[in-house]
């Protein structure tokens, strides 16, 4: 014999040694929180009639607390009788009860003990880089292959995609090349300047800067900035291709879309790098001259002559030769995340942001790599 | 109709892109309890008349009262508590890409409803079986998901807050004849069981002639008719003729 419960929202009461749970209010979603805990003070046992005379309304959420409720206090749910429950609240019962008993709980996903999940983390990790380095180099043959067929049909050249992109990779990147390769150039005079200035050596900062920005600055620096540019669109582009199904659609027309996408964007950036390199170079010796008048009594005519007693032109074309090779690894890992990016549009965002890191470290990478053979060369 | 007990009262919208003039004047109330069609040619506003409605895009001029809340005059906060008692699935889903199927249904519940933790699984799983959904598809990402589950899934998080009134934007489009008649099925089950009032854009003639109560046919910016399915199928306008066209010329093949 159980003695009566009360809250304001149900009434336990015994009828002919059958418990029965009367519902009284508004069991619906927003009252969730204050029902649960109502529901705390309930005990009972089967078998177990709900009332729903005095029932304002229910929803299925508040259905699915009310047996929730039941069944964790170990009463079967197909043995609860519904009982004067106005129809459609009742339907809504059955409903969610039905949905219950149906629904079979998904196994516990079983967890690795410690050691072995994180090495099997690292693992994963590493073959997935090594995935990713696998698939540019198959991607870089690829191009070179399409490449190779250009050559022989050099008709299939898409003259308007390879200027168009010439544009917006070249023309467009001029003024924040210049501007930053100009900076550049004041940035590292200024610095050489306040050394060279104590040993009274102020002309050997022009011999620094054409060293410096011809060899080393200007490429790294605007292959960076191409990297974040147009490595970035690249992969923004062709990723939004592939996600509205455009490169599916090229491959059905009988066009390849190396020939279509990828070998005019490889081309203009390949071109396209080179020059901006050397506009990056006049500009950072342009900035260098601004400083060298006021801070070290340098006139631009001196600086001029210094240059082109001192400055031995290997390291310009050096500099200069490192601009294709900094763009064909940009051009390949910005075509070759679009090209592959998964079809939903976090993975746009994730292959756009993985492009411009990848190249730029890669870009740095081979910068060094430049440094240590040349060395070696003994240029 | 009481204007207060219509679940949506569309009273005068008129719309305009530019020169073209999309909605002329159109007024109709949905009532509770009901699964409603707006049907109409391409570019006669379905689109547009659905997103004006649950608060998208502002109509240039008319009223528009959901649930007793005018969506474009009211307060803010009047607005924002009535957008949590309706429901609304696009065409495409629009899942959220980056969570999965069950993170999804869980957004709504956790921003506007103060369900118990220990709740919200059962809760999810639940919208998820609600929607026709097995439990485990709840671990999925979206883009793993065929065509007509992405369409169930964002009709789960449709149910998530148990809304009084649901939008659906042309639910059966791009899903086989099979899943697109279990779907209606479904609606139909929510608008029975649920008693949700239910608004749909379709194209879909199975989804008309078999489970939707009221047609609002829209043509040149006027509402063309309006009426239960048995009538708009008779009328005598050859828009409306050629519409139902296709499906009478398929019984009278089958000699029903």
């Amino acid at each position: 014999m159980t003695l009566a419960a009360t809250s304001q929202w149900w009434h336990l009461h015994t009828d002919n040694a059958c418990a029965v749970l009367s519902l009284s209010g508004h069991w619906r979603l927003a009252n969730m929180a204050a029902i649960d805990t109502a529901l705390g003070g309930l005990a009972c046992k089967t078998p177990l009639k709900l009332d729903g005379s005095t029932l304002d309304s229910i929803d299925s959420a508040g259905a699915l607390l009310l047996l929730q409720a039941l069944q964790t206090r170990g009463i079967a749910l197909h043995s609860v009788q519904v009982e004067q429950f106005a129809a459609d609240h009742k339907r809504i019962v059955d409903g969610v009860r039905s949905r219950m008993l149906e629904q079979q709980n998904p196994a516990p996903s079983t967890s690795r003990p410690w050691p072995l999940r994180q090495l099997a983390t690292l693992g994963r990790e590493l073959e997935e880089a090594a995935g990713l380095l696998h698939g540019h180099l198959n991607f870089l043959g690829a191009t070179l292959i399409a490449f190779l067929q250009l050559l022989r049909h050099p008709g299939r050249l898409r003259h308007r995609e390879l200027t168009v992109q010439f544009g917006q990779i070249c023309l467009s990147a001029l003024p924040v090349v210049a501007l930053v390769t100009m900076l550049i150039g004041v940035t590292v005079a200024y610095l050489l300047g306040l050394q060279a200035e104590k040993y009274g050596a102020n002309i050997f900062v022009i011999d620094g800067v054409g060293i410096g920005m011809t060899r080393e600055f200007s490429p790294i620096i605007v292959a960076t900035i191409v990297a974040g540019r147009s490595g970035a669109a690249f992969t923004a582009h062709l990723g939004a291709m592939r996600l509205t199904e455009e490169i599916d659609a090229i491959r059905t027309l009988g066009l390849s879309p190396m020939q279509v996408l990828v070998i005019p964007r490889v081309l203009a950036l390949v071109l396209a790098l080179p020059l901006l390199v050397f506009v990056g170079d006049v500009m950072g010796i342009f900035g260098a001259m601004l400083v060298a008048d006021p801070l070290l009594g340098l006139t631009p005519a001196t600086v001029l002559n210094r240059l082109h007693t001192s400055l031995d032109l290997g390291h310009f074309w050096i500099g200069f030769a490192k601009a294709p090779a900094f763009a064909l690894f940009i051009a390949i890992i910005g075509c070759r995340m679009g090209m592959t990016v998964e079809r939903d549009t976090r993975a746009v965002g994730m292959a756009t942001t993985s492009t411009v890191v990848q190249g730029i470290v890669s870009v740095i990478l081979l910068d060094a790599a430049f440094a240590i053979v040349l060395q070696a060369m003994g240029v | 109709m009481d204007k207060q007990a219509a679940v949506v009262a569309v009273e005068n919208i008129h719309t305009q892109f530019g020169k073209q003039s999309v909605h002329k004047g159109i007024s109709f109330e949905l009532g509770k309890g009901s699964l409603t069609a707006i049907i109409g040619g391409s570019g006669t506003g379905k689109s547009v008349l659905l997103r004006e409605i649950v608060g998208l895009q502002r109509p240039d001029s008319g009223n528009i009262r959901v649930l007793g809340t005018d969506i474009w005059t009211d307060t803010e906060a009047s607005v924002s508590a009535v957008k949590k008692r309706f429901g609304m699935m696009f065409q495409d889903g629009a899942l959220f890409s980056a969570l999965t199927v069950k993170q999804n249904v869980l957004v709504p519940l956790v921003e506007h409803a103060a369900v118990p933790p220990a709740l919200l699984d059962p809760l999810v799983n639940l919208r998820l079986s609600q929607a026709g959904l097995s439990v485990d598809v709840g671990l999925k990402m979206p883009s793993q998901l065929s065509g007509g589950m992405r369409k169930r899934a964002a009709l789960a998080r449709a149910l998530a807050l148990e809304p009084e009134t649901l939008f659906l934007d042309e639910p059966t489009s791009g899903l086989d004849p099979t899943t697109a008649r279990s779907f209606d099925k479904l609606v139909r089950s929510l608008v029975d069981d649920l008693g949700i009032s239910v608004l749909v854009v379709t194209h879909d003639l199975d989804t008309l002639l078999t489970v939707v109560d009221r047609i609002i046919v829209l043509a040149d910016g006027k509402m063309l008719a309006d009426g239960p399915v048995e009538d708009i199928v008779k009328l005598d306008h050859p828009w409306i003729k050629s519409y139902f066209a296709i499906r009478t010329m398929t019984e009278s093949a089958n000699g029903s």
